[in-house]
């Protein structure tokens, strides 16, 4: 009984803490280290799992994807990827704008930022199949206010775990898109010059067994 | 191994041959569908045994097909047995037109009368003076001399006659020519007979042989070239109705009119817009609507349709093609001085190909595709000048959806590009793809029905199409390179399509769902149908069924309908249990509360 009250209190009540408190909520996440990673990364899991769940069983009358295209893996790693790749810009770009977040904490402010979309995101999927085309509206606007609230818990934590000023936060978050797009064209061109390397690389090997 | 490999290819043969089929399915997939035309027959010039070349439209009317050639300037009129029933390279001007000619061209008139006068006074003349001619031979008899006369007589009264009905000077002309040789010949026989008597009766002649004078031409002004019978130069677009024929004349920069008897009526030349006032006026498509008004493609305009009034007056421009720019064109536009706007290419709407009116009077034009937008190809433009065309189906009516883009050398790439729309029946049109040679059919709420057409060289196929119309049931394609018309009939599931169309159209849903039910069995992957048959379920308060069809069909709109009426059903059903576990429920809850309080109090 106790642990369930522990599980409760890690996954529900402090994430609403910092929802609806976000400085205090924060700054006991980071200096009392209320903040579990375990916690962080079940909500990025739970998000992965959710973007499965839509895509196959998002009511029909708002569902315009094939269902026959479904990639679970694709989807799985389209969620870590942008998370990783997120935390590590952010590390990256707040390292150099003394910021004093560590990179663990970054992370834990992701997972924990996907709060909103989780625990609106599941019952409304669930109900979007109870709803007529006319109704489908109150789903898109619960949705949207998960979202909007994730992007809400993401902003003030990123913001108070560098303890940042509000206009230092932005320019923090431009800084962090642009350092993943950059990461992303580094990405793409190691993986062309690698691609250019094996085939040359196999075309030697070719070679040569034809050459013995 | 090669024997079977032969035998193999002569059964795999008619699949090889065979039109493509193929349909879009909801998620924009291409998947195997049966195609609703079939080939039927074909005729060209070549059975029709006349010059057309590179025709350029084709018009059925009331059970004749009109063809008009912009290489031969010629029109064509072919009955429902597909044999000529007409050709025309030059048309008669008509009363009407010459009464209107007379009261508004100077001198033409008076010109015309004093020509006239002139050849009927020649025709006389020349009689009078064969008359004589006759009449002073030496040796011909009394009766010879008097049967001779009366021939003359006979043929000059005929000419005189002829030439007071006919109003085309060169005619006139000829005919002043054809007295002359007719006198001539007769003259020579009378002549002949009076040196035979000579010689019968061993005479010398005393007096010579008189010599036939003959009319010369009469001098001919240049004015009276307006009553000369028309002829075209490279006519591209035609109309007809039930009151004329519209001739998009192109590059004589006129419009032609023409009633049913072939003769010219009324021409229109001048448009009186600025747009033309540097601009010569090529009109390449024409349509009317039911009071004659003439809605025109020209070249270059991009001001939209040309509306003319009935006498041929510039109403207003209609059907405009807007332009859409793209997000990073706005964004580089708003950085940049007017000079540098101005040294960017032109975005100009894409001009329209063809128009055709329905019998509503409302417009079907076809266009072409814009650089960044190729959902506005086929329209439907209502008499305000609206583009009112119903987009409901799961793809916008366009052609081909997908299609390889960008410049590419060993496919036919970019989207189709649309040249004529044939109206059926029951709202379903047909759009022809010049570029891939395909017949698109939608019905009125913008399904995509069926599919047919591949280019090629054989008899059931075409090239270059260039225009097509219904003609009863039938579809009839005209190919510009081939001077051909393809014959497309509708096939058993092209058929029963349309039939169902019709019973939904009438809200007959028993018998529509009915013929759905025979598609699908024709059609496995035909997902329209499934809404047809789900709409059938609706209608009869079959609710579950009727969702399951319009998941199959996609239609989420009457899906939503018919799971409304699902809940509702289910919640009247069952109100009795819902409404006790409302009540039931929270007093639950409140009880078990009081029951821990009172037992937390007891401890």
């Amino acid at each position: 009984m106790n642990k369930l009250k522990l599980i409760i209190n890690d996954y529900l009540s402090f994430p609403k803490y910092i929802l609806m408190h976000p400085f205090d909520g924060y700054d006991e996440f980071k200096t009392e280290k209320k903040g579990k990673l375990s916690v962080a990364l079940v909500y990025i899991a739970l998000f992965a799992l959710l973007r499965i769940l839509t895509y196959q069983y998002e009511s029909f009358l708002i569902n315009e994807r094939n269902p026959m295209m479904i990639n679970n893996l694709q989807e799985i790693f389209v969620v870590g990827l942008l998370v990783i790749l997120f935390v590590t810009a952010n590390w990256s770009v707040t390292t150099l704008m003394e910021g004093k977040g560590k990179f663990k904490e970054i992370l834990m402010v992701t997972g924990y930022a996907l709060f909103p979309v989780i625990i609106i995101g599941y019952p409304a999927l669930f109900i979007s199949n109870f709803l007529t085309l006319d109704e489908m509206a109150f789903y898109t606007l619960a949705m949207g206010i998960a979202y909007f609230l994730t992007g809400w818990m993401l902003f003030m934590g990123i913001l108070n775990i560098h303890q940042y000023g509000l206009l230092k936060t932005i320019m923090a978050f431009i800084a962090t898109a642009v350092s993943m797009m950059v990461m992303m064209f580094l990405g793409l061109l190691f993986f062309d010059v690698i691609q250019q390397i094996i085939a040359f690389i196999s075309a030697i090997i070719e070679e040569l067994g034809l050459r013995r | 191994m090669k024997l079977f490999t032969l035998i193999s290819l002569i059964f795999t043969l008619p699949i090889n041959f065979s039109i493509i089929r193929y349909n879009y399915s909801y998620y924009g997939e291409v998947i195997h569908s049966a195609p609703g035309l079939s080939y039927a027959q074909t005729f060209s010039d070549r059975t029709l045994g006349v010059d057309l070349v590179s025709p350029e439209d084709l018009v059925v009317f009331e059970n004749e097909i009109f063809v008009i050639s912009s290489g031969s300037n010629a029109l064509a009129v072919v009955n429902d047995n597909f044999a000529l029933e007409h050709y025309f390279k030059d048309f008669l001007i008509s009363e009407d037109y010459r009464d209107y000619l007379f009261e508004t061209v100077a001198d033409l008139e008076d010109t015309f009368n004093l020509y006239k006068l002139e050849i009927l006074d020649g025709i006389q003349t020349a009689g009078n003076e064969a008359t004589t001619s006759i009449d002073d031979l030496e040796f011909l008899a009394n009766d010879r001399k008097t049967f001779f006369n009366d021939q003359v007589d006979q043929m000059i009264d005929g000419n005189l006659a002829l030439a007071n009905q006919n109003y085309v000077p060169t005619q006139l002309g000829q005919l002043l020519t054809t007295t002359n040789s007719g006198i001539t010949t007769i003259y020579n026989e009378a002549k002949a007979e009076n040196e035979a008597t000579r010689v019968d009766l061993d005479l010398d002649a005393t007096k010579p042989i008189p010599v036939l004078e003959l009319v010369t031409t009469v001098e001919r002004s240049e004015v009276l070239n307006f009553l000369e019978p028309l002829t075209l130069n490279t006519p591209m677009g035609l109309d007809v109705a039930h009151t004329g024929i519209y001739i998009a004349d192109t590059n004589n920069n006129r419009i032609v009119k023409l009633n049913h008897h072939f003769e010219v009526i009324d021409i229109f030349q001048e448009i009186d817009d600025i747009t033309f006032d540097e601009l010569d006026f090529m009109p390449l498509k024409v349509t009317t609507d039911s009071t004659g008004r003439m809605y025109v493609v020209a070249r270059d305009v991009f001001e939209g349709i040309i509306e003319l009034d009935t006498d041929g007056s510039f109403n207003r421009f209609t059907g405009v093609n807007p332009i859409t720019l793209s997000p990073i064109d706005i964004f580089n536009r708003f950085w940049m001085s007017d000079a540098q706007i101005d040294k960017l290419p032109k975005f100009l709407p894409t001009s329209y190909t063809n128009v055709t009116m329905s019998e509503e009077n409302f417009i079907y034009a076809t266009s072409l595709a814009s650089t960044n937008n190729s959902d506005n190809m086929i329209q439907l433009i209502n008499p305000k000048g609206v583009d009112v065309l119903i987009r409901n189906g799961y793809h916008v009516p366009k052609g081909d959806i997908h299609f390889v883009e960008g410049m590419n050398n060993y496919v036919v790439d970019g989207p189709s590009r649309l040249v004529d729309v044939a109206i059926y029946k029951d709202g379903i049109y047909t759009v022809l793809d010049a570029k891939r040679s395909r017949l698109f059919t939608y019905d009125a709420e913008g399904n995509l029905l069926y599919i047919n057409g591949e280019a090629g060289q054989q008899l059931d196929k075409f090239t270059s199409g260039v225009a097509l119309d219904y003609f009863g049931d039938n579809l009839l394609v005209l190919d510009k390179d081939l001077r051909t018309v393809v014959v497309y009939e509708h096939t058993e599931f092209g058929q029963t399509v349309n039939e169902a169309i019709y019973h939904h159209e009438r809200g007959e849903f028993e018998q529509a769902a009915r013929l759905w039910e025979e598609v699908l069995v024709l059609n496995t992957n035909y997902e329209v149908a499934y809404n047809g048959i789900g709409k059938y379920y609706l209608r009869k308060g079959d609710y579950e069924t009727a969702m399951e069809y319009f998941k199959y069909g996609y239609d989420k709109y009457y899906y939503s309908r018919a799971y409304k009426s699902y809940r509702n059903q289910l919640i009247k059903e069952n109100f009795g249990y819902i409404f006790l576990a409302i009540l039931a429920l929270p007093t639950a809850f409140i009880v078990y509360k009081q029951i821990r309080k009172r037992k937390d109090s007891i401890k």
